[in-house]
């Protein structure tokens, strides 16, 4: 025990290597998993066709309003432009909620007792999990991207870049906040829970399907809508990540744009702590 | 003692203690094993095998005593600790998605095994287990067998110096049990290793270093397997009384001498003379008869009063079943 002999590769290397390597491992389990999971794959892509060529072709002709015989635009684009960054946010919703609820699946299946007894810590293996389901996410997101020609939505390869940088901080605050709901759950009784209870909701709330009207002040918009939907709409943090989103990939926003992005970060930096913290004590 | 090992023990364990709830899992357990050594603890389920284990790999805190593992404290210094584990767990922990190869390199990465040494270990541990020609295979279609045997591969892809493995062989079939326990002896002669192993297959311990019987979470002995025999070994005969009133006056007659009871058979710690005594009694009221001559099987019997003892399906179980009945995203 005490000769050096053969630990003395493993032990020459810096240990800030080792857990990068680490991260690295854990980040391409991830993404492999997840590439092989046809399911995932055929939601992540059924998803945006059904919203963006059903949902939002159908409405698109009621999406606007006749002033003594004049058509306009209640904002000033079509329904299926204006539905569009809503689409990126909700499929990385759900790949990245269904990437972090693995959490349950590594517990039980034991996987994640694997790597806690690795000499990674803890947090870089959470960093790994978060940014794999976040990548994974992200990839779900450009899937969508690939359908702007169809919502009328063009983009330059800049507005792509920055649309990226979003939808990556997206990504890993709601998979932060997949893996901090996960961590409360003791037995699992299916995705659909997950998709009921947190996804749909967060994702209808955001002002992402109907806009809250710019035009008006605060006091016409809680006339237009009740008021308690126009209150939890400017709550839902998701709100301002898909308005960001807007911004960029349509040039519409109803906020100020930075906001979307310091909420998401915020976000992002405190659920991936309470992630972090339920997962030491674990 | 911050970076040096103390030399001496691999395994050195002094007075642990873990409660659950109101059941104490370990009371007050201490042993050491050395290096190099293939040490056994035997137990039924329930006598803290488990907790013991995983005490040892770090991932359980004690509520008292001290666990050491190559000089390094397991609440102290974990990591350190870590890198000189191999560790194969009760439960499989491989990620059925991946393939075997894959499976062992995230392990290697995970470890911070240079890229080089993870490829020669890789293929090197595959060739020990035979898994080479699997190694393009997801880890779901290998059998039972196999996965324990990539799983034993995979805990030796990095430098571990001490080999612990829980419940190894339970649920397998004899030959792969015999094959499991091929692998580990040649593994001992190519490198140093030491290795602990928790089982309640009492025949397997027989070529072991020396084997330590637990049970209610306290050690009840510990010694070779031949000097276990010697010491403790106590014949036992084991009677079927005919009908329930020869079953009582044997038990009360002889209440001294019982050494358990396993359904409608009572055992006896006898001797010649015993028997006779107790056939010119009751030779006619008794249905079947047997002498158990010392085995390690005898051993535990008369250490711990009963046979080994079947596990009850939990809640663990039970969202496992979930998964394995088709749950969404789960392998």
């Amino acid at each position: 025990m005490t000769s050096a002999g053969p630990t003395a590769p493993t032990a020459r290397r810096s240990p800030l290597l080792i857990q990068l390597g680490g991260l690295y491992g854990i980040w391409l389990r991830e993404v492999k998993r997840a590439i092989r999971d046809r399911g995932q794959l055929i939601g992540g892509i059924s998803r945006p066709i059904l919203w963006v060529l059903i949902l939002g072709i159908g409405l698109n002709p009621y999406f606007r309003g006749e002033v003594y015989g004049e058509v306009t635009f209640v904002v000033p684009f079509t329904y299926l432009q204006f539905i569009f960054p809503a689409v990126v946010a909700l499929n990385i919703m759900f790949t990245s909620v269904q990437s972090a609820v693995s959490v349950i699946w590594d517990r039980e299946f034991g996987f994640l007792r694997e790597v806690l007894v690795s000499p990674m810590s803890r947090g870089m293996v959470l960093l790994g999990k978060v940014l794999g389901g976040a990548t994974v996410a992200v990839f779900h997101g450009c899937l969508v991207l690939l359908l702007a020609r169809f919502a009328d939505v063009p983009l330059t390869w800049l507005d792509v870049l920055k649309a990226l940088g979003l939808m990556a901080m997206l990504a890993f605050a709601l998979t932060s906040l997949g893996v901090v709901i996960a961590n409360r759950i003791r037995s699992f009784e299916g995705f659909g829970v997950f998709s009921n209870a947190v996804i749909l909701p967060l994702y209808f709330t955001s002002s992402s399907i109907f806009p809250i009207d710019p035009s008006l002040s605060r006091a016409q918009t809680r006339v237009v809508y009740p008021d308690w939907l126009v209150t939890i709409v400017e709550y839902n943090p998701l709100t301002y990540a898909v308005d960001a989103l807007r911004g960029v990939l349509i040039n519409y926003n109803q906020f100020d744009p930075r906001l979307g992005i310091a909420i998401m970060a915020i976000f992002g930096v405190v659920l991936f702590a309470i992630a972090l913290f339920d997962f030491r004590r674990a | 003692m911050t970076g040096a090992p103390n030399s001496g023990s691999a395994i050195h364990v002094d007075a642990l203690s873990k409660r659950y709830g109101r059941t104490l899992a370990l009371d007050g357990v201490s042993f050491d094993v050395g290096d190099n050594e293939l040490f056994a603890l035997l137990g039924p389920n329930g006598a803290g095998k488990t907790t013991l284990m995983h005490i040892l790999c770090t991932i359980l805190r004690p509520d008292s005593g001290v666990a050491l593992i190559g000089g390094f404290d397991v609440v102290k210094q974990p990591l350190a600790a870590r890198r000189r584990l191999g560790i194969v767990f009760q439960e499989p922990s491989l990620d059925d998605r991946l393939t075997v190869h894959e499976n062992l390199n995230l392990h290697g990465l995970v470890f911070g095994v240079p890229r080089k040494l993870r490829r020669q270990r890789i293929e090197e541990m595959l060739a020990l287990v035979e898994l080479t020609e699997w190694a393009d295979k997801r880890a779901r279609t290998l059998s039972s067998g196999m996965k324990r045997r990539l799983e034993i591969a995979r805990a030796l892809i990095h430098d571990s110096e001490i080999m612990l493995l829980d419940e190894p062989t339970a649920g397998l079939d004899a030959q792969t049990r015999d094959r499991i326990w091929s692998y580990i002896g040649r593994l001992r002669n190519e490198r140093q290793i030491t290795v602990l192993v928790t089982t309640h297959y009492i025949e397997e311990v027989e070529g072991f270093d020396r084997v330590c019987v637990v049970d209610h979470g306290k050690v009840l002995a510990l010694d070779t397997p031949e000097a276990l025999k010697r010491d403790c070994g106590q014949q036992l005969l084991r009677i079927v009384p005919k009908g329930e009133d020869n079953r009582q006056e044997i038990l009360t007659r002889y209440a001294d001498r019982l050494a358990g009871e396993a359904g409608e058979s009572i055992l006896l710690t006898s001797d010649d003379a015993f028997v006779e005594a107790l056939l010119a009694e009751y030779g006619g009221r008794i249905r079947s008869l047997a002498i158990e001559v010392p085995s390690l099987e005898t051993v535990f019997l008369s250490l711990t009063g009963r046979e080994l003892r079947d596990q009850a399906a939990g809640a663990r179980e039970s969202t496992l079943a979930f998964g394995k009945r088709g749950g969404e995203h789960t392998r």
